[in-house]
């Protein structure tokens, strides 16, 4: 189609791993910090 | 004061898991949905898919500042300590949102605008609100008086969220490389259908987030309080 971006897949790679980094670091770190309890 | 909260974790099942839970399964599947099921967008191609994560962590760090907001107003009308943890918490998970939606959006800017900054309203406004709340949570860590912090935290939250209208609005204030907002009746059912799953998977994860650093913060305050006074 024309005026469409081709390809860009390592962007969106990059974007997925960046999120499962993000929110995956963050929960380990709060479960570091608190445990599972209440 | 006396504590009002445990000094470690109780056992037993705190409410929150089931909501992060269901928040990790739906993660998973949003994200399959939006790698492998929606259709590449009709101009950005496949370089789209970085929306269905970029759109629900801006918008759920704006919520998160919100919750923030509330939680500081909260403490100060009612001076509740549960409220300042509040916005301890919702803080620290929003920055932690807030840095992810930038650099989402510079990997998205670098394909479709060509450039991985551009100092845009929208990117301005939205670096300045990490800024801004960074700066609440330095302020936070560097007052040791318990009351003090309480109050200059909600005072410097709210502060920091004057901010939040200018970033959600500055795409129609100004003119800017950033799109405005988009409505579920210009985007395809499909794409509308996995960036929901996407933002519903950030809220039930974000609830979590939010839950469990409050249990920190308050763990943390009874731990910081002086014991109660012995009966004569």
């Amino acid at each position: 189609m024309s005026g469409q971006i081709v390809g860009g897949w390592e962007f969106v790679w990059a974007s997925y791993g960046a999120t499962w980094i993000f929110l995956g670091g963050y929960a380990v770190s709060l479960v570091v910090r608190g445990g599972w309890g209440r | 004061m006396q504590a009002t909260a445990p000094t470690s974790p109780r056992p037993g099942f705190a409410w929150e898991h089931a909501v992060g839970a269901l928040g990790i399964v739906l993660f998973v599947v949003g994200q399959y949905l939006g790698l492998f099921y929606a259709p590449p967008e009709r101009m950005m191609g496949d370089v789209g898919r970085i929306l269905y994560v970029h759109v629900p962590a801006a918008w759920l760090a704006l919520v998160t500042f919100t919750i923030a907001f509330g939680a500081a107003l909260g403490h100060l009308f009612t001076g509740r300590k549960g409220f300042d943890w509040a916005t301890e918490a919702a803080c620290e998970t929003g920055v932690m949102l807030n840095a992810l939606l930038l650099l989402l959006g510079s990997l998205f800017a670098r394909p479709t605008w060509g450039v991985y900054w551009n100092w845009d309203p929208r990117l301005t406004s939205s670096a300045i609100m990490l800024l801004t709340f960074v700066g609440v949570l330095l302020l936070r860590s560097a007052l040791r008086d318990p009351d003090r912090r309480a109050t200059w935290t909600s005072v410097s939250t709210i502060l920091a969220y004057v901010n939040i209208p200018v970033t959600y609005l500055s795409v129609r204030w100004w003119r800017s490389l950033h799109q405005v907002q988009s409505s579920p009746q210009t985007v395809a059912d499909t794409m509308v259908l996995v960036l929901r799953l996407n933002a519903f998977a950030f809220l039930f994860l974000t609830i979590w987030f939010i839950a469990r650093r409050w249990r920190i913060a308050a763990r943390r305050a009874a731990a910081d309080a002086p014991p109660p006074l012995e009966a004569a």
